[in-house]
C-alpha cells in the first residue's frame, strides 16, 4: 500500500533529495581542498554554491514540510489551501532547478554564503508570500493563546521574507558604494536569515516533542516563552558577532557582543539539567525520532559552547576567518538542524529502527564529530599563525593540511551515513517497506513516542536559541 | 481525549505572561530592530576616508568580483571562502600591491584558475581592491586586550 501524497510529504521528500545532492557536492568541495583540480568538471567555484544552496534547500524544504504537516493537526482544521501549498512546492523546486542550472552555466550571484542570480529571488519571495498567507489563515483557526512553537513559526516565516529582502539591498548603489556598509548589511541579513530558519526548525522540534509525549504544557510554559524571547532578541540584535573586525560603528559590535552573551543562560540551563537529560535519553533509544532529538541535544551543547567562546571579541580575534567558524556553521546546520529535521522526518514517516538506520545514525554522528574536531583543530592552528606570525598564507595552509585531510575523509563518512538515513527516510515516506518484518512494524503516519521522551526532546530546542544563527 | 482537545486544555495561558504583554514585548523588539536597521544602513556604516568609497571603476570591479564568484575562495575581513587568502589588504601590504594583484588576476596561480579577464577588467578589479584596502586593516594583530573581553583596536573605529 502506498501512502497518499500531500504537499508536506512532497516538501520532505524533495528536502531529502536536496540533502543527498548537497552532501555530495560538499564531499567534492572538501576534496578539492586536498587535491587541487579534482573533479575538474565542477570546480570549487561551482561546487561550493551547489553544496551551500542544496543544504539550505534541505533545511527549508523539510522545515516547511513539517509546518504543512503539523499545522492542521495543531489547529484541528485542514490547511487553508492545499492547492497553494502545492503551488509553493512547485515554485520552490522549479526555482531550485533554475539556481542549480545557473551555477553549472557559471552564472553566480557572487555573494558569500547563500548566493544565486538575484532575479531568481523573485519567485522564492513570491512562493513565500503564498506560504505566509496559507500559514496565517490556518493558524488563526487555533483557539486560545498560541503556544510558543506557533510564535516561533510565525516569527521565522515573516522574518525570512524580511531578511531575504534585506540580503538583496546590495542591488542599490547606497549599499554597494561603501564596502563597510555592504559587508555589514550582508552579514546582518544572513545572520538574521539563519535565525529565522532556526525558528522554523526549533518550532518543529517542539511540536514533535509535544505530539510524542502528549504534554502540552511545555510549549505554553513561562520558560518556553522566555527562551523564545531570548532567541528572538539574538536573531534581531546578535548578528554583528560575525563582523567584529569590520570597521563599522563601535555600538553595532558592542551591542552584538552583549546580546550574544545572554546565551550563557541557555548553556547554564543545559548543564544544570544534563544528568536528567542523559537519563531520559536512554529511554528514547527505541525510536529514530528519540535518538535524533537526543543527538541534537548534544550538538546544541557543543555548538552553543563554541559559539559563546567565539563571540567573545578577544577570542574571536584568533578564530575569525578560520575553520572554527566553519566548524560552527557546519556543526549547527548538520549537528543541530539536520538532526532535528531527521527526527521530524522519521516522526512523520513513522519509520521503525532498522539495522541500516542504526548504522547510518552512528556513522553520521561519529563522522560529524571527527569532521567538527578537524575543523576546530585547523582553525586553531590557522588563527594562531595568522595573528601571531608573519607566515605566508600558503605556509599556514600546509600546516593545517593534516586537519583538512581528516575533514575530507570524515566528510565521506558523513555522506555515507546521510545516504543510509535518506534512503530509509524516503522509503518510509513513500511507504515502501524494506522487508516483511518492516512491513509488520511499520507505523501509521502519526506515530507516537513514549511519554518519557518529552523532557529529553527539546530541552535545548525549546529554547529557540539563535546560536545557530551564525552562518 | 483527542490530541486537539489536549492542546485546547493546555492553552489557558499557563505561561503567565498574558497575551497583551507578550505582544507588547514582541512588537517593541521589532520597533527597536527597525531603529537599529536604519542606523546600520546610515551612520553606523559610514567610512572615515573618501578613498574607501567605491569609484565608478571600483564599482565595475566589484561587479566582476561577484560575477567570477571570487568570494567562493577569498575573504574580506575574514568573511568569505577558505581556499585562497584574505584580500582586504592585498594592495596595501608590503611586498604585494596593485601589480602583484593584477598578475594573479590575469594569470592565476597554483590553485587559482586564470579567470580569462581582459586587461581593463583586471584594472577594475584592482581599483576595487584598492578601495577595500582603504577601509581598514585585517587581520587585527593588536594584542591589547581589555578586561571586558574586547581588544582596544575594536574601540578605535573613529581613527
Amino acid at each position: 500500500m502506498k501512502s497518499e501524497w500531500t504537499p508536506a510529504k512532497g516538501f520532505v521528500v524533495a528536502g531529502l533529495v536536496a540533502l543527498l545532492c548537497g552532501a555530495l557536492f560538499g564531499v567534492i568541495g572538501s576534496w578539492q581542498h586536498v587535491i587541487p583540480g579534482v573533479v575538474d568538471a565542477i570546480p570549487f567555484v561551482k561546487s561550493r554554491p551547489l553544496h551551500v544552496s542544496l543544504v539550505i534547500a534541505w533545511i527549508f524544504l523539510t522545515a516547511v514540510g513539517g509546518v504543512y504537516h503539523y499545522l492542521p493537526k495543531i489547529v484541528g482544521a485542514p490547511l487553508h489551501s492545499t492547492r497553494l501549498a502545492w503551488l509553493h512546492l512547485a515554485i520552490f523546486i522549479g526555482t531550485g532547478m533554475a539556481i542549480m542550472a545557473s551555477y553549472f552555466m557559471g552564472r553566480f550571484g557572487g555573494r558569500e554564503y547563500w548566493e544565486f542570480p538575484p532575479v531568481l529571488g523573485i519567485p522564492i519571495a513570491a512562493s513565500w508570500l503564498l506560504f505566509i498567507y496559507n500559514f496565517f489563515l490556518t493558524a488563526n483557526k487555533h483557539k486560545g493563546p498560541w503556544p510558543a512553537y506557533l510564535w516561533m513559526w510565525a516569527t521565522g516565516i515573516v522574518f525570512f521574507l524580511i531578511t531575504f529582502a534585506e540580503a538583496n539591498l546590495y542591488l542599490f548603489p547606497h549599499f554597494t558604494g561603501n564596502m563597510v556598509r555592504e559587508l555589514t548589511v550582508q552579514w546582518k541579513a544572513y545572520g538574521a536569515l539563519t535565525g529565522s530558519w532556526n525558528m522554523l526548525v526549533y518550532g518543529t522540534a517542539m511540536v514533535v516533542m509535544e505530539r510524542a509525549s502528549g504534554n502540552t504544557a511545555i510549549a505554553r510554559s513561562k520558560t518556553a516563552f522566555l527562551l523564545f524571547g531570548l532567541g528572538f532578541t539574538n536573531l534581531l540584535f546578535g548578528w554583528a558577532h560575525h563582523i567584529y573586525p569590520v570597521p563599522s560603528a563601535l555600538w553595532i559590535r558592542v551591542l552584538a557582543y552583549a546580546i550574544s552573551m545572554t546565551e550563557w543562560i541557555i548553556l547554564a540551563r543545559m548543564i544544570q539539567q544534563w544528568r536528567s537529560t542523559l537519563e531520559e535519553g536512554k529511554q528514547g533509544q527505541g525510536s529514530m525520532t528519540g535518538r535524533f532529538l537526543f543527538a541534537s541535544e548534544i550538538w546544541v551543547f557543543l555548538n552553543l559552547g563554541l559559539a559563546l567562546l567565539i563571540s567573545v571579541p578577544a577570542i574571536n580575534l584568533f578564530t575569525h576567518g578560520t575553520h572554527i567558524t566553519v566548524a560552527h556553521a557546519m556543526g549547527s546546520t548538520i549537528g543541530i538542524n539536520t538532526t532535528i529535521l531527521f527526527a521530524s522526518v522519521f516522526f512523520i514517516s513513522g519509520a521503525s529502527i532498522t539495522k541500516n538506520l542504526r548504522m547510518g545514525f552512528w556513522l553520521f554522528n561519529g563522522s560529524l564529530l571527527l569532521f567538527w574536531l578537524c575543523l576546530v583543530g585547523a582553525g586553531m592552528v590557522k588563527g594562531y599563525y595568522t595573528v601571531l606570525s608573519d607566515l605566508h598564507f600558503q605556509v599556514i595552509m600546509e600546516r593545517i593540511r593534516p586537519f583538512i585531510v581528516g575533514f575530507a575523509i570524515s566528510g565521506v563518512g558523513l555522506f555515507v551515513g546521510l545516504s543510509m538515513l535518506v534512503w530509509d527516510g524516503i522509503q518510509a515516506l513513500l511507504n515502501l517497506p524494506n522487508s516483511l518484518e518492516d512491513l509488520a512494524s511499520h507505523h501509521a503516519i502519526d506515530t507516537e513516542l513514549p511519554r518519557s521522551l518529552a523532557s529529553v526532546n527539546g530541552r535545548a530546542v525549546q529554547q529557540g536559541s539563535s546560536t545557530t544563527a551564525r552562518p | 481525549m483527542s490530541f486537539r482537545d489536549e492542546v485546547q486544555v493546555g492553552s489557558k495561558d499557563p505561561s503567565g505572561f498574558g497575551v497583551h504583554r507578550l505582544r507588547f514585548v514582541y512588537f517593541g523588539l521589532i520597533g527597536l530592530f527597525i531603529a537599529q536597521s536604519g542606523l546600520t544602513y546610515t551612520t553606523g556604516t559610514e567610512v572615515p576616508k573618501e578613498s574607501a568609497l567605491l569609484s565608478e571603476q571600483a564599482r565595475r570591479g566589484e561587479a566582476l568580483y561577484r560575477e567570477f564568484n571570487c568570494t567562493a575562495c577569498h575573504q574580506f575581513y575574514g568573511l568569505g571562502g577558505y581556499m585562497g587568502p584574505d584580500l582586504t589588504n592585498v594592495i596595501s601590504t608590503e611586498g604585494k600591491g596593485p601589480v602583484y594583484a593584477k598578475a594573479f588576476i590575469l594569470h592565476g596561480s597554483g590553485r587559482m584558475p586564470a579567470l580569462g579577464v581582459r586587461d581593463e577588467q583586471a584594472d577594475d578589479l584592482v581599483a576595487f581592491l584598492e578601495a577595500v584596502a582603504a577601509t581598514g586593516t585585517y587581520p587585527v594583530r593588536n594584542m591589547d586586550l581589555t578586561a571586558w573581553g574586547t581588544y582596544r583596536e575594536m574601540h578605535t573605529d573613529e581613527e
